[in-house]
């Protein structure tokens, strides 16, 4: 005792997900290096996630060799949905963990054999705000909408909207029975992000998926922008 | 607010901090800076900080979060201001101002306790 204590403030200047960032750029090379077109695929529970890479699988059985890496915060069900359509699914658990991280997908990545792969799907847990701010070494960000989660939704997750590289905006076979203002979702969705592409799905009755297909082609020859 | 949200981002702070905070002097503070898109509420933040640090060395440490505005530019008018929320209309009539916000998540400092005569690093 009788030592006086004072405080010292110790500048730092660096990023809080650095660490992630790291093994997301090591991922983004290794996937770069194989050519592996990588989407990460972000949207609310109940958006249709699921459902839209159970039906994008389904039209790309014969003509690509796609992968799947799913977060999950609990259950199997959605691997096991996907595996019926694809050989090569890896599901992630994050137990209370609300968005995905660099590593898990790296190490879930471990699990799968890349040879010959040409495309990957990584369904983000069902979240529209904390997967948006963590890298995971994906060449294109997703943001799934649907029509049924309100007209609204944009505004309130700039963050995705703005992230994002492609939007699609899911459950149009509702569209008859729901006040969904479409023109009013656009708007909201061109004031954060200009140019981002804007394409209108059904994962039930697969209309749009010819423009989301394309979409996946023209990324995966590396022409988007 | 989901503050499990809040709570991801505090651990990851907290692996931070502790590779910085000199071993056995108590940390005071921890000033962070948070860009507008991240949509990371302070107030729960600062929650989720008491909650990861409980019980750790970095118990009862200050969270300090230097939380950036939206930039609104008016199309109409020219009029740049700045903005907690991104949607706000113009002082001239405008409805739609585009907002831009950043999307940076900076650990800035820590505080620690120094013992008296000791150099400052």
């Amino acid at each position: 005792m009788g030592e006086s204590i004072r405080t010292v403030r110790v500048p730092i200047v660096e990023r809080v997900l650095e660490a992630n960032d790291e093994i997301a750029a090591k991922t983004r090379a290794e996937l770069g290096r194989r050519g592996i077109f990588s989407i990460d695929l972000i949207g609310a529970p109940g958006s249709g996630k699921t459902a839209l890479l159970e039906a994008t699988l389904q039209r790309l059985a014969g003509r690509r060799r796609p992968a799947v890496l799913v977060g999950d915060l609990a259950t199997r069900r959605d691997g096991d949905r996907l595996a019926r359509w694809c050989e090569r699914v890896v599901q992630i658990s994050t137990g209370e963990g609300c968005h995905l991280e660099a590593g898990q997908v790296r190490d879930a990545l471990g699990d799968v054999d890349l040879e010959g792969v040409d495309l990957l799907f990584i369904e983000n847990v069902g979240n529209l705000i904390c997967p948006v701010g963590f890298d995971l070494g994906q060449t294109s960000k997703v943001g799934l909408f649907s029509l049924t989660e309100g007209d609204d939704k944009a505004a309130k997750h700039p963050y995705l909207v703005t992230a994002a590289d492609l939007i699609l905006l899911n459950k149009l076979d509702l569209a008859p029975y729901l006040t969904f203002d479409r023109a009013g979702f656009e708007a909201d969705v061109r004031l954060l992000n200009p140019t981002v592409p804007i394409i209108d799905i059904s994962a039930t009755t697969g209309a749009g998926f010819d423009d989301w297909l394309a979409w996946l082609d023209r990324g995966l020859a590396g022409r988007h922008n | 607010m989901p503050v499990v949200h809040e709570f991801s981002i505090a651990e990851a702070i907290a692996t931070q901090v502790l590779s910085y905070a000199p071993v056995g002097r108590r940390l005071r503070g921890v000033e962070i800076r948070v860009g507008a898109l991240r949509g990371l509420d302070s107030e729960a933040l600062q929650m989720a900080w008491e909650a990861v640090t409980f019980g750790t060395s970095m118990a009862e440490s200050v969270l300090a979060v230097d939380q950036r505005p939206w930039s609104i530019t008016c199309s109409e008018c020219g009029r740049e201001w700045t903005s907690p929320v991104p949607f706000v209309s113009c002082s001239c009539g405008n409805q739609t101002p585009s907002p831009t916000g950043g999307d940076e998540l900076d650990l800035l400092a820590v505080t620690v306790d120094e013992e008296d005569g000791e150099e400052a690093t």
